[in-house]
């Protein structure tokens, strides 16, 4: 079944956590990039993006995940990436861009 | 698979057009999945096949600068392959409709589908853009 797109936003920790489900497309992505954007225009310089409920990702939703990156890396942090699901692993793998985020298999591992 | 009445043959051919918007592509993702289930593609191919199109979608919207039309896709069923191929048609300037990002994103789209299929292109023409893709079963383009 396919899973409803949705974007949560979790404060309370040391670094906010975004956590999307659903499919992140070219339809979706820029709700999550207005979202990202936002979040590092508070002050915000390290997230954790929690895509563990994330049942697709295309090239639209990488572009999105790598403009946040530039941004939390100007501003002296980082983006890390939770996934887990070895389908949305592989669009990583392929693009070359599990050299570029920091990439945890579960939010303990990414400090969130 | 085996060889039900609601398998596809070599030689099937199958159109879909829809209006070119970036919401609508999850629609040639949910047809190419479907059709290549019916041609004897495994669940891995599916899933390869799935993210290749809505990649060969995008690709078509990004190498147009128009801002309508409709986006007609064609599957053609081979005898152990399946080609599909993306155009945008009757499409006119200025209404803001198929707001896709631009060469960065098409970089991407590239690398994603030269790692899933075996072979894939985009051509322009008279200014309207093609683009196609051919994914063998069995082949696993990775």
């Amino acid at each position: 079944m396919e899973q409803k797109f949705q974007i949560e936003e979790r404060a309370g920790g040391s670094t906010p956590v975004i956590a999307v489900s659903g499919e992140i497309d070219v339809a979706t992505a820029p709700q999550l990039r207005e979202c990202l954007h936002r979040v590092i225009a508070q002050g915000e310089s390290t997230i954790v993006l929690d895509l563990l409920d994330v049942t697709f990702l295309d090239s639209t939703a990488l572009g999105v995940l790598v403009g946040a990156l530039k941004r939390c890396r100007e501003a002296g942090g980082d983006l890390h990436v939770v996934v887990a699901d070895p389908r949305i692993m592989k669009i990583f793998e392929i693009t070359g861009l599990t050299n570029v985020f920091t990439i945890a298999e579960s939010l303990q591992a990414a400090g969130a | 698979m085996t060889d039900t009445s609601d398998s596809l043959q070599s030689g099937d051919r199958i159109e879909l057009k829809f209006p070119a918007r970036g919401d609508l592509i999850v629609l040639a993702r949910l047809v190419t999945s479907a059709i290549s289930a019916r041609a004897g593609f495994d669940i891995e191919e599916l899933e390869d096949l799935r993210l290749a199109v809505g990649e060969l979608c995008l690709l078509t919207l990004q190498g147009s600068d128009a801002r309508s039309g409709d986006l007609c896709l064609v599957l053609t069923v081979l005898d152990d392959a399946i080609g599909v191929a993306s155009t945008l048609e009757r499409a006119t300037a200025g209404d803001g409709r198929t707001e896709v990002e631009g060469e960065d994103s098409a970089q991407l789209s590239e690398q994603i589908l030269g790692a899933l299929v075996d072979e894939h292109g985009r051509e322009s023409k008279d200014g309207q853009v093609r683009a196609w893709m051919r994914k063998q079963r069995g082949g696993h383009a990775e």
